[in-house]
């Protein structure tokens, strides 16, 4: 199986802090990856710097082949629209534009819109009856379901999920947390920040961040079965 | 696509918009008025100008241009020689008669007596009262028309009979109206140029040629131009008294204008640009999020200056139709007349429009520089 993510020896400082220091690791096609770790521990800065959001200090960071570190302004736009598809812990849709229209802005930067396959995504989330619905008048679980579809229309190599069960009640997150099992079982690489010991479980393979380092894990609870 | 997201950006920002948009159709109001007002101001005041009667004087060189001496022969033209060449030059905007005078005597009254094509005293002189009628013949022998001092001097009323002597030879017609010009015309008395040159026993023979030209100064210069070049043996020149006072009016009245359509420019930018450094704060979250959807900060600023811009533009109509209104009923007012719309106002005014809107734009500039890493994280 290819590697979709190669880090190496990543370092991002912030001033005199150290968010991220030497951490290195792969993740492979296809591979659902949970990243945990207490609040500050880095965990976001790594998704921001594979999410082309931000840059590294040093090392490398490598998706689908793409060194993000090296790439200028122009090259980091593209690279976010044709490569990443971002769930946030917020939801951030666009709160004037409708579920369908959140959905088509995404495929607007990547390339050219397709009204009907947007409607297809939002379906395939369980929304086919509220595309016309702006953000505010959806429940917080549904602006998520909008967001996933946002972050699946183009096809992205890596999904980037940032605490995406963070701001949903129980029966919410169980819905959320089914749509990236079907997810994964279609074969998506998923990278998944969370708090959560319970959903961290879900994923394939847990990776353990403290003060900007990886914790070592014990060879049973680096990898969990589907 | 585009489309879609920039009239949601409308709807979404609807309230805060308004502001802009009431500050843009008030400022294409009152530009698109005062530019009609320009335009028309030009065709209204010249109109007023050519009231006052002729602007142009044809005399015989070394002679005063109205002269009110006996007709002598050595300060006299030709009709048939010259009329002809007038008439050549002259466009349809122009109007024009040969004068010639003598001192005649009525009942041993001294009275200047004006020979001239009696049909066309009203045109050259419009804002002369008449009491009676004016005469429609060109050369209507029988008929003379009187000053309202003259008429009052000599005890003469519309309806009387008019004898005039000249050395040996008298001239009679009837009166057909007494004339109010607030001149020194009320003392004349006015009868055809054939009589008046069969009573002097000049045949042929006239002191100047009046004419009224209408246009602007400029026109008028040009006129007096191709006069002078048709009759160089002559003394062509405009009325500087009203050419000058029109033109130095036209150009104060422009200059006014101008500088209230700059600073209605500038007031209206002011009022956009307050308006929009709010919105750019607002939607600093909506930019990041864009940014991190793989959006090129050319493509989201180009949603925002589509938005500045069709507000700008239907700002501009809007104003438009309501400055040609108030241009209307200001021309009403100022000039007694309406002025007309003028249509190269509303391209002009959605320009300017959309052009002041996009300046007013300005603080969507530094949504280029939203990190869009620290907007998701809330800050």
């Amino acid at each position: 199986m290819a590697s979709v993510v190669q880090i190496e020896n990543l370092r991002k400082e912030f001033g005199k802090v150290r968010a991220l220091d030497g951490v290195s690791f792969e993740i492979q096609e296809g591979e659902w990856i949970a990243i945990m770790g207490p609040s500050g521990s880095g965990k976001t800065t790594l998704i921001n710097i594979l999410g082309g959001l931000d840059t590294p200090t040093s090392g490398r960071a490598l998706v689908d082949g793409v060194d993000v570190g090296r790439l200028d302004e122009d090259g980091l736009t593209r690279f976010r629209a044709e490569k990443i598809g971002f769930v946030f812990q917020q939801f951030h849709l666009v709160s004037y534009l409708t579920a369908l229209e959140n959905v088509m802005l995404a495929q607007y930067f990547h390339s050219t819109t397709d009204e009907s396959e947007a409607r297809q995504a939002l379906d395939r989330v369980g929304l086919g009856d509220r595309i016309e619905h702006l953000p505010a008048q959806l429940s917080g679980g549904e602006q998520q379901r909008v967001a996933v579809a946002r972050a699946l229309i183009n096809h992205p190599k890596l999904v980037l999920a940032d605490e995406p069960t963070g701001n949903l009640d129980e029966a919410n997150e169980k819905i959320v947390l089914d749509l990236l099992r079907d997810l994964h079982a279609d074969g998506r690489t998923i990278l998944m920040v969370t708090h959560a010991a319970s959903i961290g479980s879900l994923a394939d393979r847990r990776i353990d961040f403290s003060h900007g380092h990886l914790v070592p894990q014990p060879a049973s609870l680096s990898s969990h079965s589907r | 696509m585009f489309w879609r997201v920039v009239f949601q950006l409308l709807r979404g920002s609807r309230a805060r918009l308004t502001v802009a948009i009431l500050a843009l159709v008030s400022g294409a109001a009152v530009i698109s008025g005062l530019l009609n007002l320009d335009f028309g101001v030009e065709y209204q005041l010249t109109q007023q100008f050519r009231t006052l009667g002729a602007n142009v004087v044809i005399a015989p060189t070394a002679t005063p241009s109205v002269p009110e001496s006996t007709l002598t022969n050595s300060a006299l033209m030709d009709e048939n020689a010259i009329m002809p060449q007038v008439k050549q030059v002259a466009t349809a905007n122009v109007s024009f008669a040969p004068f010639a005078y003598v001192i005649a005597q009525v009942g041993g009254t001294q009275v200047v007596a004006v020979g001239t094509w009696l049909d066309q005293l009203h045109n050259l002189n419009p804002t002369w009262k008449m009491d009676g009628q004016w005469i429609s013949s060109r050369a209507a022998a029988s008929q003379c028309l009187v000053g309202r001092n003259a008429a009052k001097q000599l005890h003469l009323t519309t309806g009387d009979s008019l004898v005039l002597h000249y050395l040996a030879r008298t001239s009679q017609c009837k009166i057909s109206g007494i004339i109010d010009s607030g001149a020194v015309d009320d003392n004349q008395v006015f009868l055809s140029l054939d009589s008046l040159q069969a009573l002097a026993d000049l045949p042929g023979k006239m002191s100047v040629v009046q004419l009224s030209v209408n246009g602007t100064p400029s026109r008028i210069g040009a006129t007096v131009d191709r006069l002078r070049s048709a009759l160089p043996q002559l003394q062509v020149h405009p009325i500087r008294e009203v050419t000058e006072a029109e033109g130095a009016l036209l150009s104060r009245i422009r200059l006014l204008i101008i500088s209230m359509v700059i600073l209605i420019l500038v007031l209206t930018a002011l009022c956009v640009l307050a308006t929009m450094a709010a919105l750019a704060m607002e939607r600093r979250a909506d930019v990041g999020l864009m940014k991190a959807l793989g959006g090129s900060i050319a493509r989201i600023v180009t949603f925002f200056v589509a938005e500045v811009g069709l507000l700008g533009a239907v700002g501009g109509l809007v104003g438009a139709v309501l400055g040609v209104g108030l241009s209307y009923w200001m021309g009403l007012r100022v000039f007694g007349t309406a002025v007309a719309p003028q249509w190269q106002i509303f391209p002009i005014t959605i320009i300017l429009m959309t052009l002041v809107a996009m300046a007013g734009a300005w603080p969507l500039r530094m949504l280029g520089k939203v990190k869009p890493a620290i907007i998701l994280r809330g800050e």
